[in-house]
């Protein structure tokens, strides 16, 4: 479907109500939905494969990428300086967001059949070199904004295809419906992103389960600092232990919880818990992570059926019950979520 | 009858502390700044700080992995000022005391 200020997912969910007080509504995104889209070009590319004796061809979509330059300054969107089919720019960091961009392109199309944020297309917007010395890099519901760190702690955020990924992740959680950005609903927002930036680069790698490194962030530390990354999916609060930085102070079980004001409620803390959640089913599943555990989640986030205020709790039961749609009530995959989830103590273990 | 201990008060009373909690943000990681102005610029921090509008309500910042604002300004023991803020707030006076309080003073990591 072509674009349109109303996402699908918001025509799809309100066309099949049965609410006779939105009747009216109900109709007129049924209107919506059924109306001729105008064309637009569409971009191809074929991939050509030999799988046996055969050579496979198979065309696929492309992404739409542009990226800004901010100059150093806060101003969004600063200057574009590199577009779809453009030759490298020779700015290492306007380069590694773009070849990010289409990695992380390309594994959610691989993996789910997904064409970019708003699964329809749409350009994959990114600004580089954001702010002064500035030491993030986030989605401000348009576009992707990095900035190029202190020097001393942070070296750039363009250089780890996880961090790209992430932000991207926030992307696709927000035009599938979204998970409030506060509480445990906030940390389950990191966490989607966590999982698919970590994805997006074992996809890019080759890597299966047990090969992965499971970091996020890996390579935008300063030399000098004593870590690894900014988090580990497999073992929250040990990424990182610095005398600057303190201690990783992420969870990885419900009796670790941290309660917080800060941080909107603590949502790049507590994603500990549901990530090391996702690292637990991915390993015990094995393989390539996105192939099982990764379609389970990105199912269970573009369903449409997830409230944006989900707990964890509520969360744990919609991934089961994806796990069961996609493979059966006793499958091995219902059974490795249900002992992911006991194991970080969000469900109670009925081994136990 | 006990007298008032007027030093310690007057010490208590004249003390005017800044603090900036920054949070948030794709790493989540914290800092804070704490600026406790002299004597003689604690009128033009009075200034900086009365012109920020404290009474306005916290409004969440579009996205994701944006920072979180939390500013106090203590007069002695008294809190006499708390604001929360989203990123994007952080402009106009409110950018220009937080900037002041940076200036001011190192950062230092919030540990937990």
């Amino acid at each position: 479907m072509t674009p349109g200020i109303v996402p699908p997912f918001l025509l799809d969910r309100l066309a099949s109500t049965d609410d006779p007080r939105m009747a009216r509504a109900a109709e007129a995104a049924r209107k919506t939905l059924a109306m001729p889209r105008p064309a637009r070009p569409t971009r191809a590319r074929l991939r050509l494969s030999i799988e046996g004796d055969t050579l496979v061809a198979e065309t696929a979509p492309v992404p739409d990428r542009v990226v800004s330059d901010a100059a150093n300054t806060e101003n969004l969107p600063g200057r574009r300086v590199r577009s779809e089919d453009d030759a490298p720019s020779g700015d290492a960091a306007v380069d590694e967001a773009y070849d990010g961009l289409g990695e992380t392109y390309d594994f959610f199309w691989d993996a789910f059949a997904r064409d970019g944020i708003d699964a329809a297309g749409g350009s994959l917007l990114a600004t580089v070199h954001f702010g002064d010395d500035y030491d993030n890099a986030f989605w401000n519901g348009e576009r992707m904004v990095f900035g190029d760190g202190d020097g001393d702690v942070f070296v750039g955020f363009t250089r780890s295809l996880s961090v790209i990924a992430h932000e991207l992740g926030h992307g696709v959680t927000e035009a599938s419906g979204g998970l409030e950005y506060q509480g445990q609903s906030g940390a389950l927002n990191e966490s989607f992103s966590d999982v698919f930036g970590a994805l997006a680069e074992q996809h890019h790698l080759g890597q299966s389960a047990d090969q992965a490194s499971w970091l996020i962030g890996e390579g935008i530390f300063a030399a000098p600092v004593q870590g690894e990354a900014l988090r580990s999916m497999k073992a929250p609060g040990t990424a990182y232990d610095d005398d600057v930085l303190g201690k990783d102070p992420q969870p990885g079980h419900m009796r670790d919880y941290v309660e917080t004001t800060d941080d909107n409620g603590g949502v790049h803390i507590n994603s500990g818990i549901p990530n090391r959640a996702f690292y637990l089913a991915a390993t015990a599943l094995g393989g390539f992570a996105w192939e099982r555990a990764g379609l389970i989640w990105y199912r269970t986030i573009t369903a449409g059926t997830l409230s944006p205020t989900a707990d964890f709790s509520v969360f744990a039961a919609a991934t089961l019950s994806a796990a069961a749609s996609e493979y059966g009530e006793k499958s091995e995959e219902v059974a490795a979520v249900r002992a992911a989830w006991a194991g970080v103590g969000v469900e109670e273990d009925a081994a136990a | 009858m006990p007298q008032p201990d007027t030093a310690n008060d007057a010490e208590g009373a004249g003390r005017f502390v800044v603090i900036v909690v920054r949070s948030g943000g794709l790493a989540g990681l914290s800092k804070q700044w704490r600026a406790e102005p002299s004597p003689e610029g604690a009128p033009r921090w009075r200034a900086l700080v009365e012109s920020c509008p404290w009474d306005a309500a916290a409004e969440p910042s579009p996205g994701a992995d944006r920072y979180s604002w939390r500013i106090e300004v203590h007069h002695g023991d008294t809190a006499v000022h708390e604001a929360r803020l989203g990123d994007t707030q952080v402009e106009g006076p409110w950018r220009a005391l937080v900037d002041e309080v940076r200036r001011a003073a190192p950062a230092t990591p919030v540990r937990r």
